[in-house]
């Protein structure tokens, strides 16, 4: 039972990565980044390729892949998703566009497997992340084995929620971004740079999610359609917690993760997804604007 | 100018329509038959255009009602077959639930494994027909009761839809001894309606397909312009004005959404009919957002936009596909053609067209009033 708590709240952790950068960049520019997921695969590939061609170990990919990743996010920002403002539901189409593209990239090797050249890492197979020693194993905690991996990822995510938490509330960047969820138009008058925000929200988001990448390598195997799955999690996850809200999007995350494991502890892990799925449902039909409402202005 | 557009609108159905019904005159039977998948996926498009184009809701889920469609006519399909038949039972008993019998169980549909005298209707095809579009359109109505009454709206449907699909994908792959799980109802047998064969590779079935297809953009034009089809445009553009003005919006939105539910679990047993196989895969998201696509790049406010953008895209995707080596970049140029139809031609091939024609006609006419004028002014001269 302590087993089952303890994976719900390691795969809990991850989709709430996933998910904390989705409920930001859709809370304050209402945009809804079906690529979100395809910069999980980034970093995971990031991941993959700074261990084969570098030589660096898991702890480098994890500032290597959140720059990575913010910068593709910034990219995407710059080139689409600025122009599609306004049009929610647009952002959806696009951004699912985004995303097939980044697919087709890491499986054609940037085009360049068209020509008979090959980048180790890379390409349609299957990638596998050796973890390093230290964090293989299981540790002791209070008389009881945990795998240190899982404990690990769990602290790689709360930390960054703490991060997250603390540009949110405690800076005045993130005191524009919240102004910005409650008003944009409103914020703009007052001399905020919405756009400048919105781009830089919309980096960090998508470095949260290279950082989700590179936790899920090292104990998933990685391959380019490996986020799919992912980013409906992540969306699911924002829209039950309440869309702008960071608790929310913790708690729903926390909720999900467990549902799923315990479900899949009791049956299969099928009907462990179907049961997330109906849980999802519910709650929209239930309190359509999620666990947590952030109220507008 | 409204009624020489009308006129053109009628035009361009028309010529669709006769086009697809004389096809037959020059294509082989394979080919046929691979139009006909075509076409049917044209009638999701029309689906699609319905409810996103015309009243707002964006369906991520319409593979569910492509899928339950094409599931009900594919159990009676499946008892049809030769292999049900000969299982050593009086009756048919698909060759999946002998493999996962219960130990000790009857080979009868009643009782060879829980739940399996689900199936004993089925075997009357006319049952299949019935539930292909009942159940479709009955868990709509459901859904949209719930949702629409709840005032949900936007974004939310889109999420709600999404996870029921995938809800039901899980549900059917799950039920392995009742479904077949993963592998779907393969080894189907022929539909026979009195005394006709639907063969997918005959012309009659082509026909089925293009008739049905035509029945269903003629219909839907129609449905768009009464008077409820113009309430349902006026919830789109302003919900709330809709109902300030006293209209009982959900029930506008509910009977669209069924409508499009009918036309996706149609299309889903005519899919059956000609591929011959239904499978968990039509309710994968992919395939539910690439029915979006087909529709985004037709024209979302357009029936037979949506149709033809349907079309379009799977005559070159499959042109693309023999050659193997582009199977991989034709999934670029659909993103691509994703993001710039999104960017610069939200409307799609029809708002393109529709503006060209504006503008076409606005020089036309403005030509032909010059024209009067110059006339007018001649004739006092006389």
């Amino acid at each position: 039972m302590v087993d089952t708590l303890f994976i719900g709240l390691s795969v809990g952790s991850v989709l709430l990565l996933v998910a904390l950068g989705l409920a930001i960049t859709y809370g304050a520019m209402g945009v809804i980044n079906m690529a979100h997921g395809e910069m999980v695969m980034l970093g995971a590939y990031t991941t993959v390729m700074t261990s084969t061609w570098l030589g660096l170990g898991i702890w480098w990919s994890l500032p290597i892949a959140f720059v990575v990743t913010a910068l593709v996010g910034l990219l995407i920002e710059r080139l689409i998703i600025r122009r599609l403002y306004g049009r929610l539901l647009d952002t959806l189409l696009a951004t699912w566009g985004v995303a097939i593209l980044i697919q087709q990239m890491i499986r054609l090797e940037f085009g360049l497997s068209f020509f008979g050249i090959h980048i180790q890492g890379l390409g349609p197979g299957l990638q596998n992340m050796s973890i390093p020693d230290v964090l293989a194993g299981t540790i002791n905690i209070f008389g009881a084995e945990f795998n240190k991996y899982r404990v690990f990822m769990i602290l790689v995510c709360a930390l960054m929620t703490g991060v997250t938490w603390f540009i949110m509330y405690k800076t005045s960047v993130g005191m524009q971004v919240r102004a910005i969820i409650r008003n944009a138009r409103m914020a703009a008058a007052c001399g905020i740079d919405v756009k400048r925000v919105n781009a830089l929200t919309f980096a960090f988001g998508s470095g949260l999610a290279g950082v989700a990448g590179v936790l899920m390598a090292g104990f998933k195997t990685v391959f380019p359609d490996m986020s799919t799955p992912m980013v409906v999690d992540g969306f699911l996850v924002v829209v039950v917690g309440g869309i702008g809200s960071l608790i929310g999007s913790i708690l729903a995350a926390g909720l999900l993760g467990q549902v799923n494991a315990l479900v899949a502890w009791g049956h299969n892990d099928v009907i462990a997804r179907a049961v997330v799925f109906a849980v999802v449902i519910l709650t929209i039909v239930l309190k359509p604007n999620g666990l947590f409402a952030y109220k507008r202005r | 100018m409204q009624a020489t557009k009308l006129r053109l609108n009628l035009a361009v159905y028309l010529i669709f329509i006769a086009c697809i019904l004389l096809a037959p005159m020059f294509l082989e039977e394979f080919a046929l038959n691979r139009l006909a998948k075509f076409l049917v996926f044209g009638m999701l498009g029309v689906a699609i255009a319905l409810s996103w184009g015309y009243a707002g809701i964006l369906n991520l889920g319409q593979g569910l009602f492509f899928g339950l469609g094409a599931y009900m006519l594919g159990m009676s399909l499946k008892l049809a077959s030769p292999t049900s038949m000969a299982q050593g039972s009086d009756t048919p008993v698909p060759d999946f639930m002998l493999w996962n019998a219960e130990p000790g169980s009857k080979t009868d549909l009643c009782c060879i494994n829980g739940g399996s005298w689900l199936w004993i209707p089925f075997q009357s095809h006319w049952f299949g027909i019935l539930m292909g579009m009942a159940l479709p359109t009955l868990v709509a109505f459901g859904l949209g009761t719930v949702v629409f009454r709840k005032r949900i709206a936007g974004v939310f449907v889109s999420v709600i839809t999404l996870a029921c699909v995938l809800l039901v994908r899980l549900l059917i792959v799950d039920a392995q001894p009742l479904t077949n799980g993963w592998n779907g109802l393969t080894d189907l047998g022929v539909l026979t309606i009195g005394e006709t064969e639907f063969d997918p590779y005959s012309a009659t079935t082509y026909y089925l397909v293009a008739i049905s297809l035509s029945v269903t953009l003629i219909l839907g034009r129609l449905l768009t312009e009464t008077r409820s089809g113009m309430i349902l445009q006026a919830i789109r553009d302003d919900y709330n004005r809709a109902r300030y003005l006293g209209f009982e919006v959900s029930s506008f939105q509910v009977f669209f959404f069924c409508a499009s539910a009918l036309i996706a679990g149609y299309a889903g047993m005519l899919y059956v009919i000609v591929a011959e196989f239904a499978s968990p895969s039509f309710m994968e998201l992919s395939f539910s957002i690439t029915m979006v696509v087909w529709a985004a790049v037709g024209g979302r406010g357009s029936l037979i936009g949506a149709c033809i953008g349907a079309l379009l895209i799977n005559v070159i995707e499959t042109s693309v596909s023999e050659t193997p080596a582009l199977v991989e970049a034709w999934k670029v140029i659909i993103g691509l053609i994703f993001v710039l139809v999104v960017l610069f031609m939200p409307q799609g091939i029809a708002g393109l067209a529709s503006s060209v024609t504006d503008r076409a006609l606005e020089r036309f006419s403005g030509r032909a009033a010059r024209l009067r004028q110059a006339d007018s002014q001649h004739q006092p001269a006389e």
